[in-house]
Parts: C-alpha cells; structure tokens; sequence
C-alpha cells in the first residue's frame, strides 16, 4: 500500500491577526495530480510553504511522504521540489551554475549531478541558452529553468506555486506538456496552485479555497455535477457567492 | 558538507563578476593612505618614532576586512530581495549549515583581498613582517574576516528590505572604522568612546594585526593594546554569536520579504 502522499490535519497559519489559512484537512494520494484552486489572497501560497516546512503552523499537524512538517522538516525537504510562484535563481548565474549551486545544496555528487543537469537543460529546451545569464533569459525559460532546479532531486512530490502565472499562452502550454511528462515518467505526485479554472481542470483532484478555508473538494467531474453546473468557474460561484477573478482577501 | 562549499562558490563567482567591486576592495586602501594618510601624517609630524604609513597599515587591512566580509554578508539582504534565499530555504538542509556557508564565503572573501592588498600596501610602504608576524597577520585576517561575516551575516538576516541598507551600512561601517585603532590608538579615546571600542570586533582584529606588524614599535607604544589571546578569544567569540544569531533569522517569514509581500497583496 502506497502512504499519503500529503496528510492535513486542522492545519491552520495566522499571520498578526489576519487568518491565512483557518483549518485544512487534507489528503493527496501518492501519484495523485492535485489542483488548489482559488483568488489571489485565498492562502494557496500559505498551505505550500506550510506543507514544505518553510512557515511553521500555527495550529495542526501535516505529513508529508509520511514525515511531519515540524519535527522532521529535513526529511519532508527532502521528498520534495518546489517550484516558488516568483523565480529563486540567481539572475547574474547562468542557468548551469544555478542547477551546480542547487545540485549541491541537495547534496548531489557531481558525477551524479552532472549527468542529470544535462539531461534536463536538454529536455527543458535550455540546451543553448545553458551558459547563459538567467537574466537575459525569457520568462518561460526562466520558469523552465526553475522547474529544472525543482527536479534535480527527483523529488517524490512536487508543489507547484501558480508555476505559469504571468506567462503567454503559448508559453503556459508547452509548460504544461513538460509537466505532463514529468508526471508519467515517474510517477510523481503534483500539488499544483493555481488561480485560472482550465489548469485546474486537468487534475484528478482539485481543492477550490476562499479565504483560507476549503469551499469544494472532489474530481472537477464530481464538482461539477454535485454543484449542478458545467464549469468550474461556476463551482467557484455558486460556493462562495463571488467569482474566481475577484480577490478574494480584502 | 557539500551545501557548505556551493554556498561559498556561489559567493566568489559572483565577487569575481562583478569588477568594480573587485577593484573598489582593492583601491579603497590606498585612496585612505593617500588622503588620511596625508592628514594625519602632518598631525603625526615631529614624532619620529613611527612613520603614520606604516602605523596606518594594520588598520587598512582590518578595513578590507571589514568592508570585504561584511559585503558579503550583506549580499544577504539582496538574496532575500531576488528570493535566492528561498531557494536555499527550501534545500534539506539546517538554518545552522546556511549560516555557516555564508559566514566562510564572507571569510574567503576577507580573506583574499586582505592577501591581495597586504601584497601590494607592505612593500610601498616598507613594512616586512618576520615569518612569525605573517602567519599571526594571516591567523588575524582569517578570524577577523569570520568574525564580521558572522555578525555581518545577523545584521543582514535581521534587515527586511534593501532600503534599510544604506542607513545601516553608514551606522555600523564608520563607527565600527574610527573606533577600531586603525587610524589611531584606542587608548586615546575617552573613556565612553574606549567602552565602545571593546565591543567593536574590528577592534580587536586591527590589535591582533598589530600585534603581527607592528612588534618592532611596540615599545613606542604603536604595537598592540591588548594581549593577543584576548583578540583571538574575542574574535572567535563574536563569530560564534553572529553563527548563533544569524541561523534563525535566516528562515523568518520563509525568506519572503515585507516588499515582495507588499507587491502580492
Ligand atoms: N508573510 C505574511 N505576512 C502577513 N500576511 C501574509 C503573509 N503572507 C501571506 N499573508 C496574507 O495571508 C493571506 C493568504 O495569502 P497567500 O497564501 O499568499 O494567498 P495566495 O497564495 O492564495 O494568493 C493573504 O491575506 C495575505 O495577505
Ligand atoms: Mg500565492
């Protein structure tokens, strides 16, 4: 029997007096493509960093491949790539220094670490841009390049912070197919946040959050009938009483 | 430790591309031996005792030090601006073992241009340390250099936003400069003032040096003030707090500072 891959257990963060995330209770299967759906300010970006151990909750509990968030933060680092909703690489590094800086704060050998930068540089389509300043590169090629840092590790589950926001749609797409192959290859679990209803449409379950609370959760099938509705964005509607483009936090 | 070592690369490659910082670490001395020099060397005139060039060189080198230790360590702050500090957050890795690749980075760094200039600055003004003085001059750059990027390091955790830069820079940098014993002795300071000086690490860094080069002046009263195991104890002392205090203000807020916060809200 395959563990859980994320298990949420009254998890909650407050930041002064303002609620991030109230209470989550949560289980994402190992393998599983899992889409949280919500506005800007829901506290999608609050529930990753808390379930990749780099906020400390303020109430609950949460396990990640079987490790817990607080006591064995290195081990849940481990098991884990996350691909930050704003870029983490150094702008004046190239794309190959930047993967040789995190092939080693990960603790890869070179010759494990090489062979494997080298690899991905190419199947991100980096391959002529790789010695390169991240600077000069476009968005979409700094995405890429940030995803390739999230899987130099081979994690077992991958968070994905709105990964295509502010990208064109062209570009968005072919980010999508590289994550779709990723996915098959290895059997990866993708927690994946996002704020525009069609890239949650694919996952095989999506959370759908306002206001730091869970308002939905289930296939988009299920959500869609049980709402009684044909859209997601509708799903959205009918559960909070706003749509999705609003912000939801004042 | 491996996350050790690509810390403290990532810290020379980018040094290393970024020329005027090189060639402002390396010409910052001589411009203060030209210009101070100058000054004081007319105030100093009639006691011939100690020519001011050759009492002002152990003080430069505790400058480079200082300026080149503790920009890096800044280099922090703007980690935390471009989120490369998230990138390191995220690693399996301690706040300890973070803390400790950007402390010996900024040592590397201290380390290296204080090697450089003190190759250049003791010939020109005709200082040769014994064998025994260099190696207590290199021991002094090592321990200074750890002890600022430690402390350089807490500072730079603790500030959330590059605006608050400049003002600390000028704070901590010119203070920590004029009551370090570099330009002249401690001892004639007043009595608050001399207080000061003995929480100031470059203090004791500068005393160590010259210790090192200055033992043929010593009996002039030139050489230095306090007794060399005290800088040692004392140096070592303010890198262990810097380690100890930098480590969790590392990880605060996730390494997301108040700005990037404001632009998300
Ligand atoms: N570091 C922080 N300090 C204070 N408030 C924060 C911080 N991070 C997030 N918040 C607040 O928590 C709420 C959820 O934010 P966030 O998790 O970033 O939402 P999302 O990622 O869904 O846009 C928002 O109201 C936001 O203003
Ligand atoms: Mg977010």
């Amino acid at each position: 029997m395959t563990a859980a891959a994320i298990e949420a257990r009254g998890l909650g963060k407050d930041f002064g007096t303002i609620r991030a995330l109230e209470q989550l209770d949560l289980d994402v299967r190992a393998g599983e493509f899992f889409g949280l759906l919500g506005p800007n300010g829901a506290g999608k970006t609050t529930t990753v960093h808390l379930l990749a151990t780099l906020l400390a909750p303020t109430r609950g509990t949460a396990r990640v491949v079987g490790h817990d968030v607080v006591r064995d933060d290195l081990a849940v680092r481990r098991a884990i790539g996350l691909v930050f909703q704003e870029t983490t690489l150094d702008r004046d590094l190239t794309v190959q220094e930047n993967l040789r800086f995190a092939g080693r704060l990960w603790n890869l050998p070179g010759p494990l670490a090489v062979p494997r930068i080298e690899g991905l540089v190419r199947q991100f389509g980096l391959l002529e841009r790789r010695d390169d300043p991240v600077r000069t590169l476009s968005g979409g090629m700094r995405r890429a390049a940030d995803l390739a840092r999230g899987m130099l590790h081979e994690p077992r589950v991958l968070f994905l912070d709105e990964p295509t926001a502010g990208l064109d749609p062209r570009t968005r797409r072919s980010l999508w197919e590289l994550i779709g192959r990723l996915r098959q290859a290895s059997g990866l679990t993708v927690f994946l946040t996002t704020h525009y209803v069609e890239e949650a449409e694919p996952c095989d379950r999506v959370a759908v959050m306002d206001h730091g609370r869970l308002v939905a959760l289930g296939t988009p099938a299920e959500l869609k009938r049980t709402t009684g509705v044909t859209s997601l964005e509708e799903v959205f509607l009918a559960r909070t009483g706003h749509a999705l483009g609003e912000t939801g936090a004042g | 430790m491996r996350a050790v070592y690509g810390i403290v690369v990532r810290e020379l490659v980018r040094f290393l591309r970024q020329r005027g910082r090189v060639l402002a670490s390396i010409g910052r001395p001589f411009v203060w031996l030209i210009f101070a020099g100058a000054g004081y060397a007319a105030v100093f005139a009639g006691r011939n005792e100690i020519d001011y060039r050759v009492y002002m060189a152990p003080g430069l080198l505790g400058m480079v030090v200082m300026f080149g230790a503790l920009l890096a360590a800044l280099s922090t702050v703007t980690d935390r601006d471009a989120g490369v500090l998230r990138m390191v957050l995220v690693a399996p890795i301690r706040r300890g073992t973070i803390a400790l690749g950007k402390a010996l980075g900024a040592t590397v760094l201290g380390t290296t241009q204080a090697v450089v200039v003190a190759a250049l600055l003791l010939p020109l003004v005709h200082l040769r340390p014994s064998i025994a003085g260099a190696l207590l001059a290199a021991v002094a750059v090592v321990l200074s250099s750890l002890a600022m990027g430690a402390l350089g390091l807490a500072l730079a955790a603790s500030i959330r936003s590059l605006e608050n830069f400049a003002g600390v820079m000028n704070f901590v940098v010119f203070p920590m400069l004029f009551l370090s014993g570099a330009l002249y002795p401690v001892r004639h300071l007043g009595p608050v003032l001399r207080l000061v000086a003995y929480v100031n690490p470059l203090a004791y860094g500068v005393d160590l040096l010259k210790h090192a080069l200055l033992g043929a002046w010593a009996s002039a009263g030139y050489g230095g003030e306090m007794s060399s195991w005290l800088d040692i104890a004392a140096l070592v002392g303010f890198a262990v707090v810097g380690l100890v205090a930098a480590a969790p203000l590392l990880a605060r807020e996730g390494g997301v500072t108040r700005t990037a916060f404001r632009q998300r809200v």
